[in-house]
């Protein structure tokens, strides 16, 4: 093998790229590692850390966790999490995929106005709707219970239609053509032939959905005023300051699923996030 | 296996841009029809028409014998083979053949768990419909897989395969269907060039096998070449021609027939013809050679384009160009060629060069030509040759139209003649007038449409020759020392008297029309119009008053019947009710009216006596109609057409529907 | 490959409105036109529909009946009926209630309940929608009449009502598709979002809460936050913050993801997965954990504090209330923590479908790898993700949540309910949900939005992703 002389300049270069890429990735461990430290520790309170570590270690937060249920009841939280999550997913995964087949395969009049409004619509800040929510939550006598929750994160899954839209538009055409000459109707191509097709997608939409309300707060905090209905989100967010280590125990035991979740899906995330966002 | 039947197909889009505009065809069973012609041209469009994957705007398409118009696709027993395949992807290829079958029913008598027969009330069996058992789907199956040799594949995926492989399966996917029609869409676009030749003997063999209909679209006038057994060239929406490879290749109809037809591109120069004696000189713009030819080859050409003038297109192929030695000294059509580069193909090389001597080409001249050499050649660039024209082979189009002036059966015969009292002489023939063609006395030239002759009467002939062409015969006359074409039959050699239908001629003087042909077709705008009305009809044994739908012509404020099958035509080309609100050229012969006591108000205007026939001249609803009469007719009267013998035209999109 | 760089901003910008300008008057040219052919259908079938058609017009289904298509008739004449049904029983009194949002005070001496009147204003939305719903159906009904009589009179046959079902599973399928997703947005998507932007037109929060009447004030409350003493300061402290942390922190995201992912793609790096999985790792993790994470990192007792006052500093209020600087750069970190991970992920996707080819050109052309970063790199991906890139703006200028956890809920002198690091959004909650202004913190959304669609909306017809689509195809 012929020997390459290294350029001292290009090992300045290597060395450089390498020291950044670490402390890049320091940086984003640590705050992680903290807590799954924090959710290790003997004591529940910050101030007994010796700087950022704990003194002592021991599993006692996470058993606390699911046994200390008097103030917080954290499996409760956890199951209803669960509940909405997989209602929320299975029902707004078959709204969302029903839109966006047909606004990639039909074309019908109102299609376009139905696009621009879908756009506009969603540039209001979705904050804005949270009092109009509460208050007709109550109207309907939906405030406390998880199917209120439930039908928000459905209903409103369909405006995020695009990314599938796009992985619509990659199937084409002529296989559907193909099966109209073979006899099927647009409902049997849907079920036969592009629901099979689109089984990454629909996975990486129930996924995706299913996630999301696990970590979201403001809503659960707003609809749902029963300690016992609370979701994980809220339910930590309620914890007293001097509960640090539950926090921490609460929130890793959470983080760990979600964490290999998207593992397992990265690079859906990249398609996923490219295909809604890059131009065509 | 099934016939075709296309008429007046129109495609027009919302937006008014028309992809295939007025296509006519009958397609007979078993034969390999191709559609070609450059991107856009409307081939495609054509065949999805013919699928039912795109809506017929106008026009009727059947199938065997059946209206086709709105069926969907699964109902008019036809497969499709896409360009891309069209694969399903997450089925094997079992259940990719075997999907459209799993979705028919069978009709089939209803038989109980023993196999027995089950009857109703009055010993019948009962029919039903079922879907094909394992057994059947399998047979079909393994059948279609075996002709075209992949039953290794059949519980392989599509994406595990090579492109011909892919490209067999979709074939077996069509098969399976034992389709009345196989339609195919560029089928072979996508396989590399060794492939495609490959497929295209095996599609072939195919259709020899199956002995079905074939609709092949290509852009490959290759392909088109040695597929079809008839070719449909087409350009923009129009259908440019409809004929065998052969022909195509050998009489195109127009310039662009001509161009896209072979390799080769044909050659193509601006030149004039000059008609000087028996010889006719062509002469190529840019080039000082001239070539003579005799002008027996070119009897059919309309002497207008033989006045040295007429810039005409001049069409001649590369095998017909030729710098071989022993031919050029033999030849007496030599051009002088200059030559800029040459293609070594091996068997022969392309040479390439300009008849211009004062272009340095490098790049494209409107006097390039293109030339094949046998074997291998050693030229430079620059060098002068010799170039003889095998001008037997040579392709005419005006310059305008761009449609071949050599036509195979030509329009008309082009003769001078002499008026003087009341008679006209031409060729030796002297002719009374009738009184319908006043004309002063003088020297004319005559156009008599070949169609104008008949066998039966008194002007003598000799037949020269007759040949079969595009369907119709044609002969070579003789009469009085010049030379003629008739649409008539007959022996060489043999002497006929003919009959000339006058009221087809024209005669010119200093290329202004002084007597022109008597209009075959007569045109009325009118509207539809539907009226409800009280009658008494029969039903049941008894005479009921109900309210029936009347369908009616609206021409010159006259109500006339219309016959339910045009009426049905035009419902079929309007949507909605739109068909009450457009105005409508209907249009019949003049055979096809009459002077009647009851019909639209006209007045004659003169009466044209042919002698042997009369017409009328009539203003009627605002048109000018010539009506054939069998007595003297004057004043105001009323004319009533024949409604089965009517054409109905859309006036504003220009669409004809019957 | 076009200089972008080089056209001058200024020219750009006044083509930018020149242009504006011309289309929107072309646009309110062809507006007659357009209108007429949109009613030309209309036209058509009132001129040429027959006794039938007219039928249908008063009682919905009966020009059906009267063609014997027995079940759409019936079924036209149920949704009538219902239709009458409800507005009689509710509907009208609910539409006059939008109107008029109560006039009845209740008073607890009377034992007089008195109107709601925020919940007569949701009432009648909600028959503003029954109306436009019926009205949809009606004119349905009428067009299926005209269809029918179409058919009728050109002897075709009209569809029998089971073909008709049975097109709604083939041609007509994308009706019964998107049949319930539109009613399920409708609901609680569209209709939150009229309510609110109707809220900010009225008194409603503060004192003014039912059981107290409610009533339609106009454009007031857009006036009191421009111009009140008690807003206005505010309203501009924290507009101001506002864009300015948009664009830092969109700008800092942004670039940061991908130089991170132009990094990571370097030919020398080895173990390009392992390495992302980092980012990813932080991308994961809920973003309310992180942010809550952070603020007892950086509390007085916390981690970062306790090191500083071992090595014998004091501790420094990182989000304490005089902390302005510190916490708003705070926050811009933490941000970034959590953003850019999905932008490096982004960078890293567009990046694999770049053509290498462009690069190797341009070292041939002897271009540093700095220039080949603004002049290839730069351009591409910029394009490619300007729609993301706007979304992400939008995002940040509304992101609720990092200030929220970090800081929330404290209240400054010269703020009106607010702090320093507050976002617009953040001021709309503490009014709206923790003080009930809730007809201002409505009016400030409505500002929010107009704000964001306009610069969304000029940035991305100016980038060039909407003028160049071709340049990279």
């Amino acid at each position: 093998m012929k020997k390459i002389k290294i350029k001292p300049q290009k090992l300045f270069n290597v060395a450089i790229t390498y020291l950044i890429i670490l402390a890049v990735c320091f940086i984003f461990l640590f705050p992680i590692l903290w807590l799954v430290l924090a959710s290790f520790s003997k004591t529940g309170s910050i101030y007994s850390f010796d700087g950022f570590f704990p003194t002592e270690f021991s599993l006692d937060s996470f058993i606390r966790l699911f046994t200390d249920t008097d103030l917080y009841n954290y499996p409760r939280w956890f199951l209803n999490t669960l509940f909405i999550a997989l209602m929320s997913s299975l029902i707004g995964t078959t709204l969302t995929i029903l839109t966006a087949y047909v606004m990639s395969r039909f074309r019908f009049k109102s299609r376009k106005t139905m696009m621009k409004m879908t756009l506009i619509l969603g540039m209001f800040p979705s904050f804005m709707t949270m009092t109009a929510v509460y208050l007709m939550m109550t109207q309907f006598n939906l405030i406390n219970q998880q199917w209120g929750l439930i039908l928000i994160y459905s209903a409103g899954a369909p405006m995020g239609y695009l990314t599938q839209k796009g992985f619509f538009d990659t199937i084409p055409s002529s296989i559907d053509e193909a099966a109209r000459i073979d006899g099927a109707s647009n409902f049997i191509i849907f079920i036969k032939i592009t629901l099979p097709l689109a089984a990454p997608m629909i996975v990486y939409t129930l996924l995706s959905s299913f996630v999301w309300p696990w970590s979201d707060f403001i809503l659960p905090q707003l609809l749902l005023k029963n300690k016992d209905l609370y979701t994980v989100a809220v339910g930590l967010m309620s914890l007293d300051d001097t509960e640090f280590s539950r926090f921490a125990a609460g929130s890793v035991f959470i983080a760990v699923p979600i964490v290999i979740f998207y593992f397992a899906l990265s690079k859906f995330l990249i398609s996923g996030l490219s295909a809604g966002a890059v131009k065509q | 296996m099934a016939n075709l039947s296309l008429k007046h197909i129109y495609k027009v889009y919302p937006n008014g841009t028309k992809a295939v505009n007025d296509f006519n065809m009958q397609i007979d069973d078993k034969e390999f029809i191709v559609f070609v012609g450059p991107s856009g041209c409307g081939k495609s469009t054509m065949l999805r028409m013919i699928a039912g994957l795109e809506e017929i705007t106008a026009g009727e398409l059947r199938i065997g014998d059946i209206v086709v118009n709105d069926m969907e696709p699964k109902d008019r027993d036809i497969a499709m083979v896409f360009q891309n395949y069209a694969l399903y992807p997450h089925m094997n290829i079992y259940e990719n053949i075997a999907f459209g079958l799993k979705m028919r029913k069978l009709a089939d008598v209803k038989k109980d768990k023993t196999g027995k027969i089950v009857t109703d009330k009055n010993g019948e069996p009962v029919q039903v419909m079922r879907h094909l058992t394992k057994a059947e789907l399998d047979e079909k199956v393994y059948g279609a897989a075996e002709i075209l040799g992949i039953t290794d594949y059949l519980r392989k995926k599509p994406k595990e395969m090579s492109g011909g492989q892919r490209q067999r399966v979709a074939l077996g996917r069509a098969i399976v269907r034992e389709p009345k029609v196989m339609l195919l869409d560029e089928p072979l676009s996508n396989l590399d060039a060794k492939l495609r030749t490959q497929m295209r003997s095996e599609i072939v063999k195919l259709h020899n096998k199956l002995q079905t209909t074939f609709i092949y679209v290509t852009h490959d006038q290759v392909e088109a070449m040695t597929m079809g057994t008839r070719i449909v060239v087409m350009k923009d929406g129009y259908v440019q021609q409809i004929d065998t490879p052969k022909n195509l290749y050998q009489m195109p109809a127009n310039k662009f027939v001509a161009g896209f037809i072979g390799t080769p591109q044909m050659n193509f120069f601006e030149g004039t013809l000059k008609k000087t004696g028996e010889e006719v000189e062509v002469k190529f713009n840019g080039s000082d050679s001239v070539v003579k030819i005799p002008y027996g080859m070119l009897v059919k050409v309309m002497p207008q384009y033989l006045d040295g003038k007429t810039n005409v297109y001049i069409g001649l192929r590369a095998d017909d160009v030729t710098i071989d030695p022993d031919e050029v000294n033999g030849s007496g059509t030599t051009i002088k060629v200059k030559i800029s580069h040459t293609e070594e193909l091996g068997t022969e090389t392309l040479v390439y060069g300009d008849i211009d001597m004062s272009r340095d080409s490098f790049g494209e001249s409107p006097t390039q030509i293109i030339l094949k050499a046998a074997g291998f050649k050693n030229f430079s660039s620059g060098d002068v040759v010799d170039a003889a024209l095998k001008m037997e082979n040579v392709h005419l189009f005006d310059a305008q139209t761009e449609e071949s002036i050599l036509p195979r059966i030509p329009k008309y015969n082009y003769l001078d003649c002499a008026v003087k009292d009341g008679a006209l002489t031409f060729a030796g023939v002297k002719i009374k007038l009738p009184d319908a063609i006043k004309c002063a006395d003088g020297e004319y030239e005559l156009l008599l449409p070949t169609d104008a002759i008949a066998v039966g009467g008194d002007v003598a002939a000799e037949v020269l020759s007759c040949e079969q062409t595009d369907g119709k015969t044609l002969a070579r006359l003789n009469i009085g020392g010049n030379c003629m074409f008739a649409l008539i039959g007959g022996e060489p050699g043999q002497k006929v008297g003919l009959s000339l239908d006058l009221k087809k001629i024209t005669l010119r003087s200093d290329g202004k029309d002084i007597i022109s042909p008597m209009p075959l077709i007569n045109s009325v705008v009118g509207t539809f119009a539907l009226d409800r009305v009280k009658k008494q009809i029969e039903e049941g044994g008894k005479l009921k008053t109900k309210k029936v739908s009347e369908y009616s012509f609206v021409m010159g404020g006259r109500k006339f019947k219309a016959p339910l099958d045009v009426a049905q035509k035009m419902f079929a080309a309007l949507s909605g009710r739109k068909v009450f609100n457009t105005a409508f050229h209907y249009e019949w012969s003049p055979y096809d009216m009459a002077i009647s006591d009851d019909g639209i108000e006209g007045e004659v205007t003169e009466v044209l006596d042919y002698g042997a026939e009369q017409f009328a001249k009539v203003d009627a609803a605002g048109s000018t109609l010539y009506i054939k009469t069998t007595g003297p007719v004057s004043g105001k009267v009323h004319v009533s057409p024949d409604m089965s013998a009517v054409s109905v035209v859309e006036k504003d999109r220009n669409i004809r529907i019957v | 490959m076009e200089n972008l760089t080089k056209q001058s901003a200024k020219s750009k910008i006044v083509g930018f409105f020149s242009d504006r300008g011309r289309k929107i008057s072309e646009f309110f040219k062809s507006l007659p036109q357009r209108i007429k052919t949109k009613f030309a259908g209309a036209k058509e079938i009132l001129y040429e529909g027959n006794g039938k058609v007219r039928a249908s017009m008063l009682i919905m289904g009966l020009g059906q009946l009267m063609y014997r298509q027995w079940a759409k008739g019936i079924l036209y004449m149920l949704v009538q009926a219902a239709f009458l049904a409800y507005f009689i029983l509710r509907g009208a009194s609910d539409f006059i209630g939008f109107f008029t949002l109560g006039t009845q005070e209740s008073n607890a001496w009377y034992g007089i309940e008195g109107d709601n009147s925020v919940i007569m204003m949701l009432m009648g939305i909600l028959s503003i929608i029954a109306i436009i719903f019926y009205a949809v159906i009606y004119v349905s009904n009428i067009k299926d009449c005209y269809v029918i009589q179409c058919a009728a009179d050109t002897l075709k046959n009209p569809k029998s009502f089971k073909k008709e079902l049975a097109e709604l599973l083939n041609q007509k399928f994308y009706k019964t598709a998107l049949a319930l997703p539109i009613v399920g947005v409708s609901v609680f998507s569209i209709l939150p979002i009229i309510f609110m932007i109707l809220i900010a037109f009225t008194n409603y929060g503060g004192n003014i809460v039912p059981p107290a009447l409610v009533d339609w004030v106009g454009f007031d409350n857009f006036g009191r936050i421009l111009t009140l003493g008690q807003f206005a300061p505010t309203f501009f402290k924290i507009f101001g913050w506002n864009i300015l942390w948009a664009v830092l922190s969109t700008a800092l995201n942004y670039f940061a993801g991908l130089g991170l992912a132009l990094l990571l793609n370097k030919k020398c790096v080895k173990g390009k997965t392992i390495w992302r999985l980092f980012p990813i790792l932080a991308y994961a993790v809920p973003g309310f954990i992180t942010l809550i994470a952070f603020k007892y990192m950086f509390s007085y007792g916390g981690p970062i504090n306790q090191m500083i006052t071992d090595a014998g500093g004091t501790a420094i209020g990182f989000l304490d209330i005089d902390a302005k600087w510190t916490a708003r750069l705070i926050g811009l970190f933490a941000n970034a923590w959590l953003n850019i991970p999905s932008s490096m992920l982004l960078a890293t996707g567009i990046l694999s479908n770049m053509n290498s080819d462009l690069y190797e050109a341009a070292r041939v052309d002897g271009a540093s790898a700095w220039k080949q970063f603004v002049k290839i790199t730069l351009p591409y991906v910029l394009f490619a993700t300007m729609p993301v890139l706007i979304s992400q703006f939008i995002a940040n200028f509304n992101n609720f949540g990092i200030f929220y956890f970090l800081r929330g809920g404290l209240y400054m002198d010269g703020y009106f309910l607010a702090s320093d690091t507050d976002l617009l959004i953040n001021w709309l909650y503490n009014m709206s949900i923790d003080n009930n202004y809730y007809s201002i913190g409505a009016a400030i959304s409505i500002i929010i939005f107009i704000v964001t669609s306009v610069i969304s909306l000029a940035v991305y017809v100016l980038s060039p992703s909407y003028k160049q689509e071709e340049t990279y195809q």
